[in-house]
Order: structure tokens, then sequence, then C-alpha cells
């Protein structure tokens, strides 16, 4: 997380972001190491002093910690917070060529830095050579509450998937945790996956490619006593094996996507849309990429419009940074808003932020409609340094959205077409009437063959209703092209450097809009 | 002029309809957007120095109307539907008029100008005139004198009675067998003023041959006086009302009016002669005071667009100055307001003067 989501970290009194926090750094030192790492996120709670507490451990098998990476971390003295937590973490890590495993705790409500680290007696490896680190924090809060929301983290987080340099194949474990906490909980993402009211399995898996991961969820015991985990299964399909990272986004966005509106009967109504924009690079040769996925999935009209609820109607945007679910960047946002969303066919209503998450609503999709997007933001050379990372670029952002919508376009005939090509598209059955008339009314009946034969119509099926339906969908097929080549040759100047052209790109908008204007006044 | 156009035959009309909408069809068949080329005409420009081209009668231009832009495919709405209804006019050999035209789709045309714009840009894909699309307009003008022709058989004879009005054919493709023994052709454009010589027996006193298009003369009047032009190589003058409205009614006769600037040249009568009335009759006839009005804004405004048209500078400098006199005066009067001499001094004296001293430009 960069330095901006560290101090929104602080402004928000959400302790999920937390382990939020520390899940990035995770990843981030999963994806530096060579090999497959696993990634284990521990939820156990505990009781101290009458107070109920929550354990978030968070560790990985990427390279050691560096404690660099905690030196941002300050404690905002916050009642709510100081209620919530006591400004303690603590950290155990070591790297592949350490001979002992370093125990630390850090204290961050302690300002003098030699008072804030506490080193801790170390744990010799007695000779084994691996990496890891532990980091773990305790705070007040349900458990119920925070695995909810470390679900749903992690259901968003699985999405992206991290490419790994060897040919791993999609890799699934299924970890069966006999948890008797979660018996009386009643929640629906536990129970999904089992109907046995006795043993809930609580499916923690996921990993892909670079990173395995698992969610454990513990009892009042000491940690551990109650999770039973044991590997049921490890699938391995070469076929399924992306290794682009836009690619496992695609797919992970279209499972994300079918699996959260399975009530909407979606089914196979997904249309896909993928773009991606780097930037040029920066001086140490990083750069930066931006990939966008945007899915427009189509409910099924059988499903009641009344059982549509306006929060139905609102989509989330789901951005990743760095192959973490994050707070969308303010540039990310900015980056939405100035796309000129009528050359979509789309108005935008509002964007509203519901606590780091940006939530779209349109004004004129259909009601069955609804449209998705993910945006995830990364650099190609990894940094373990949360400070390292820098905001993403406004318009690599833009890039990538409208590429993802003008791909979208391109694969999907009548889609997303611009507001100016619906208008025109309105003509079609008009235009189409009139010229199946001025063929089948022409006394010339070579002439109405002619024309049928060019439209490949069968001689016998011809009639009004069957020519005037095909040059329809001739007309609007060669809209949509027109439209399609125009948003090409408006997004394709040859610029002669990169950076030019997407500096242009704001005031090409201004221009349509103009142009749109200009094409009123010549109204009939 | 009549059959100065080639390929004009129904026939052929017809065949260059299939044409056009085998194209449309062969391009959407294709996957390309259909575009229609249309050129575009004008017989004036607003270039004073006259070293334009608006002479030539050439296109000046070419539009592009395509599928791209939704008044665009609104406009190709309405030409492809008036197109339908010509091809159906043509098949059938019957006529209809615009208003005919206009209501058979009342809620696309919109209002009139629409359909008058659509058969005008058919006349141009076409290459040919309005009436070859069998489209016709009601007869609006008048005609009086010493004529006689053959309208579809049929004998009008004018010479029986030369004070007597007669409607001017519409079908003017279909009028034939012309005598006249007429010395010249008064145009007027007013009907009152018309009938003024009529009640005046202004063609017994005068071998001549009265004309009015009522106004702005429509296309049927404009041919038949072409066609009279050409047929009997008569001298023709033209008495407006001394305003910007009779001065513009004067340039339609002359050069043709914007609209159908591509048919310019088979409607205008470039041998018209101005013979009245001008803003030095007030004095030479000593119109009173009272007679006169004072020339409004929207008088001012249309007064100093048409001193900007190409052709006064270049082929009527008169003209253009009398304009400028006008303007300059600030004052208008109708051809009426010579009766305040007496109610036959136009038919009388100022007529007849007139055309006997050369007082006209």
């Amino acid at each position: 997380m960069e330095v901006s989501s560290v101090q929104m970290l602080y402004t928000h009194v959400i302790d999920f972001l937390y382990s939020k926090t520390l899940i990035f750094c995770a990843v981030q030192r999963c994806r530096l190491a060579d090999d497959l790492c696993r990634l284990s996120v521990k939820l156990t709670s505990f009781s101290r002093f009458g107070r109920s507490l929550v354990r978030i451990s968070v560790s990985d098998t990427g390279v050691g910690s560096k404690l660099e990476e905690y030196q941002y971390l300050k404690y905002r003295n916050d009642a709510v917070l100081t209620n919530q937590w006591d400004g303690m973490i603590s950290l155990a890590t070591t790297s592949i060529s350490d001979s002992e495993i370093h125990n630390l705790n850090l204290n961050l409500k302690e300002s003098d830095s030699a008072g804030r680290l506490i080193k801790l007696p170390s744990t010799a490896k007695n000779g084994d050579k691996f990496s890891g680190t532990e980091v773990s924090v305790s705070i007040s809060k349900s458990l119920d509450d925070l695995l909810a929301e470390v679900t749903c983290f992690l259901q968003k987080m699985i999405l992206v998937k991290i490419p790994a340099s060897s040919f791993l194949s999609l890799i699934c474990f299924i970890i069966r945790i006999k948890c008797n906490y979660l018996l009386y909980r009643p929640l629906s993402y536990i129970c999904l996956f089992n109907q046995d009211p006795y043993l809930s399995w609580l499916i923690v898996c996921f990993f892909f490619q670079k990173v395995v991961m698992e969610l454990l969820v513990g009892g009042n015991d000491p940690l551990g006593s109650q999770i039973e985990s044991r590997i049921l299964a490890i699938e391995g399909s070469s076929a399924y094996s992306p290794v682009e990272s836009i690619k496992c986004l695609e797919v992970g966005f279209k499972d994300y996507v079918r699996n959260r509106h399975t009530v909407f009967s979606i089914g196979e109504t997904l249309k896909v849309g993928t773009g991606v924009a780097n930037s040029s690079g920066s001086s140490q040769g990083n750069s930066q990429v931006v990939e966008a996925v945007v899915i427009i999935s189509e409910m099924s009209e059988q499903f009641p419009s009344s059982c549509i609820r306006e929060q139905d109607m609102k989509m989330e945007v789901l951005y990743f940074k760095d192959f973490v679910p994050c707070s969308i960047a303010q540039s990310a946002v900015d980056a939405l808003t100035s796309i000129n969303w009528k050359s979509y066919g789309l108005a935008l209503r509002s964007i509203a932020d519901h606590d780091g998450c940006i939530m779209l609503e349109w004004e004129n999709l259909p009601q069955y409609f609804h449209v998705h997007i993910a945006i995830h933001c990364y650099h190609r050379q990894v940094k373990q340094l949360v400070a390292q990372n820098s905001l993403p670029d406004r318009n690599l952002a833009r890039k990538a959205v409208k590429c993802a919508l003008d791909d979208l376009k391109e694969n999907n005939h009548r889609v997303l077409l611009s507001t100016r090509a619906l208008k025109i598209c309105d003509c079609a059955p008009d235009l189409a009437k009139t010229l199946a008339r001025l063929i089948l009314s022409s006394n010339d009946l070579n002439f109405q063959e002619e024309c049928c034969s060019l439209l490949g119509l069968q001689s016998r099926r011809v009639n009004m209703d069957n020519v005037g339906n095909c040059i329809r969908d001739k007309i609007v097929s060669v809209i949509g092209l027109n439209d399609r080549n125009s948003q090409k040759h408006k997004d394709a100047p040859s610029f002669l450097f990169e950076d030019d052209y997407l500096q242009k790109e704001d005031f090409m908008d201004e221009e349509y809009q103009e142009d749109e204007e200009a094409y009123n006044s010549l109204d009939l | 002029m009549e059959g100065k156009r080639s390929n004009t035959q129904p026939l052929t009309l017809l065949r260059k309809i299939k044409g056009f909408t085998g194209s449309i069809v062969e391009d959407l068949a294709r996957g390309r957007a259909p575009t229609i080329y249309i050129d575009r005409f004008k017989n004036y420009c607003t270039d004073t120095s006259g070293n334009c081209s608006c002479s030539s009668d050439g296109s000046t231009g070419r539009e592009a109307i395509s599928l791209k832009r939704e008044c665009h495919a609104r406009r190709i709405d309405v030409l492809l539907r008036v197109l339908l209804i010509i091809q159906q006019l043509l098949q059938e050999s019957r006529h209809g008029s615009k208003r005919d035209i206009y209501y058979m789709h009342p809620t696309v045309f919109k209002e009139p100008s629409v359909v008058d714009r659509a058969i005008n840009d058919i006349c141009i894909l076409l290459q040919c005139s309005r009436h070859n699309l069998n489209v016709v307009s009601v007869g609006n003008g008048l005609v009086m004198g010493w004529l006689r022709y053959v309208e579809s058989g049929r004998k009008i004879d004018c010479i029986s009675n030369p004070n007597t009005a007669y409607p001017i054919p519409v079908h003017v493709e279909e009028v034939d067998d012309i005598i006249s023994v007429a010395q010249y052709v008064l145009v007027v454009e007013k009907e009152s003023v018309f009938h003024r010589l009529a009640n005046d027996q202004f063609g017994k006193r005068n071998r001549c041959i009265v004309i009015t298009g009522r106004g702005y003369p429509d296309v049927p009047t404009r041919r038949f006086l072409r066609l009279l032009v050409d047929k009997l190589h008569l001298p023709v003058y033209c008495l407006v009302d001394c305003d910007p409205y009779g001065f513009d009614i004067l340039t339609t006769y002359k050069f043709g009016s914007l609209q159908m600037a591509y048919d310019a040249k088979f409607l205008r009568v470039c041998e018209i002669q101005w013979l009245g009335v001008f803003i030095q009759d007030c004095d030479n006839y000593s119109i009173p005071q009272q007679c006169l009005l004072p020339l409004t804004a929207e008088d001012k405004r249309k007064v100093e667009a048409m001193l900007l048209r190409c052709y006064l500078q270049r082929e009527v400098p008169k003209w253009r100055f009398e304009l400028e006199l006008l303007l300059h005066k600030g004052v208008k009067f109708e051809i009426e307001a010579l009766s305040v001499h007496s109610l036959t001094f136009l038919s009388h004296e100022y007529l007849p003067s007139k055309i006997q001293s050369g007082g006209y430009i």
C-alpha cells in the first residue's frame, strides 16, 4: 500500500485495514520470492481482561521482511482507535540466508525509534533453509465482522493472480477446517460449501500461480488448538494457466461477477473487454502497468424487476494495487470521471465513495444490464517497501479502462454503442422499411432479385418483413462499425511520443462534445 | 429550356433510382457505410469583386451524407421516402404535388420545406428537373394577352380576349404550337396590378403578353415565361414594387432562386429588364410623401444582404445602383402608388411611356 494509503489507514478507523496492510506487504514479499509461496491469514478470537479480542496473523513464505517496511507506520491518537488496538505489532521473520528467525515487537505508540523496536530472543533454524514472515496484531473487534470483511477481501483478492515465472498451473487447496466456533455462525459464505450442520467447511484456498493462500479461523483456546486443517485435494490443470496477468484478471473477474450475481441468473451472458496501459518507465526502469477489465452482465429478463433493489443498480469498481485489493486511488477516480462515457452510450449519474469503495451509478442503463469494472495497477518490478510505490497515473488508468471498453465494443456488436450511434440506430427500422419498399415496389423483377441476392435472401423467403429486417440488421451493423472506427480514429492520432498522446486525450473528449453540438446544429 | 436536359425520360429516371437504391443495398451487404454524395449549386455568393465562379452553372462543391450522423440518417430517411413516392409516380405515370407528398408522412417530414429539400436533392442526384419526377406544384401564375397555344391537346386562345386571365399551365412540357403577335412580354409582380391592367383593357391598347407569378414566381410560371422567350424572342419587362421584396422577385425571374440553383439555367430569364418602379419615380411622377413608407430594419437588412450578391455587380450594376439608392433614400412604395394621379395612370401613362422611351434597365 502506498504512503497515502497508509495515512488513510489511520484516518479511517476500520481496523480491518490493518490486516490489509499486513497482507499487502506479505504479497509483495511473495512476489519477490523465486518459488511458490504460501500466505496464511489466521483469525483467532480470545479474551483478555474480560475483553474479546481477535488476533490477526498474516504469515508468508516469501522473502524475509525488512524493518523499513514499518518505518512509515505511525500511530494516530484517536479515542476509538485506542480502544481497539494497543499499537503493538509482533513480527517474526527470516531470510533464506539467515540462520535464525528474528522475533521483534513494534510499539507504534512509541515515537522514539529506540523504544519503538523491542528485540526478542531469536529462534534457531537448525540449519533449515527457508524464509518467511509472520506479523500479528490483536484488536478488539467482533470475529464475525472481521471474518466477513476478510472473506470479502479475499474473494476480491483471488481475482488477480500473480503470474509465476515457471509453468505452475492452477493449484487449488481446499483447507478443511473443523471449527466449532463457526457452527453457530450463520455465515452464508461458509454454509454455501457444506450443508452439514455439524461440520462446517471453510474453503479458503485459492491461489493460482505464485501464491497459495489460506484463511484459518480459530476459537478461544490457544492458537491452533481448534483448527484442524488438512489438504483435501490438490488439483492441477495445465489448461487453465493463463500466463498474462490481464488474462488472470479477466478470468478471475468473470468468476467473481458470476458468483456474486448467481441470484440474477446471469449465466453465460457476460460480455468482457480488457485493456492494458504501460507507462514508459521510470528512471529505475520500473514501468507501471494498469490493467482494466470491463464486464457487462445481462440478467435474465425473467427475473422479476420488482426484485431488483436500488443498490443492485450501483456497481462497485474493484481496484487492486500490486495484486492486492485496495481503496481506489483518487487518480483512478479522476480517470473514471474523465472518460467520455457518452461515446459508449453511457451516462454516469454518480460516483459514490463508501469508505474507499467506489460505486458507479448509471443514468440510462437498461434495468437488466450491469457494468462491472476492475482496475489493477502494479509495477513490473516488485518493491518491498510500501513507500516506494507511487500513485497510479491518471492517464494510464484512463487509457486502460478506455481500451477495455473499446475491446468490449469491438468484440460485441451493438454493445456500448455511443449515444450518437444509438440515436442513428433509431432511424434504422424506418430506413430499412423504406429501402425494402423501394426494392419490392419496383416493377423490375430482376432488380428485386439482384437486391435480395446481395442481401443473401432466398427468393422464396422474400417478403417485406424479411427484406426489411435483413436491411435493418445490416444498417445497425454498419452503424456499429462506424462507431468503432470513429472511436479508433479519435483515439489513435499518430503522436510521435506516447506521452504526448496521453496528454492530448483530455482535449479530444472536449472536441467530441463540440462535435456533438455541431452535429445538432446541422439538424434538419 | 425544355428538352435541353438529356436522359430525363421516366424509364431512364427509374433506372437511375434503381441504380441508386442498388448501390445502397450493395454497400450495406458488404458491410460498408453507404454515403450519398450530392453536388451543391449556388447562383450567387457574396464575393462582390465579381471574380467568383457562380455564373458557371457548375456545382460548387459536394456534400456527403452518411450514416455517421443522426441528422444525416434522418435526411436519408426523408430522401428515401420521397424517392419511393417518386418511383411510384413514375411507374404509374401519375403526377403528385409537393403538398401531396408532404401529407403522406407529415410526422416524419415535419414541414413542407423538408420535402422541398429532399426533392431538390433527388433532382441533383438524378440530374433532372422537378417536373421530370412527376412532381408538380399547383399552378399559381396567370397570363393574358396576344397569345395562343396548345396545352395537352387543348387550344388556349388568349388572343380572342386579351384582357382575360388564364392560369399558367402546370405541365409546361405539354405546351405546344405557341403563336403570338405580341411585341413584348410584361411581367408584373402582383396579381392586383395584373387585374388593374386587365380592367384597364391594357391588352387591347398594347400588343403584349402579361404574366404574373403572384409574388415569388413558382416553377411553372418561370418555365412558361422561359418557354415564351425562347420561342417568341420577345423583349421582357418586369414591373415590381419599389421595395426589397419586389427587387428579390425581380432577381428570381432573372437569376433563379438559390434553393433551385441546380436548375437555374433552365428556369432563369436572363433577358428580363427592369421597367420599374424605381425610387426616383416618386420624384419623376410626383408621388406624394404620404405614399412613401420608411424602410423597416428588416427591409434594410434584406437590402444590405442583397447588395452583396455577386451577380448584381457583375451583370446588372445599374440594378445594384438602384438598390443602393433605395437604401440611401430609406423609403419604399408600391406600384399602386401611381394611382394617386388616376386609376388608369399606370396602364395609360406610366407603362406605355416607359416602354416607348426605354425607361428600363
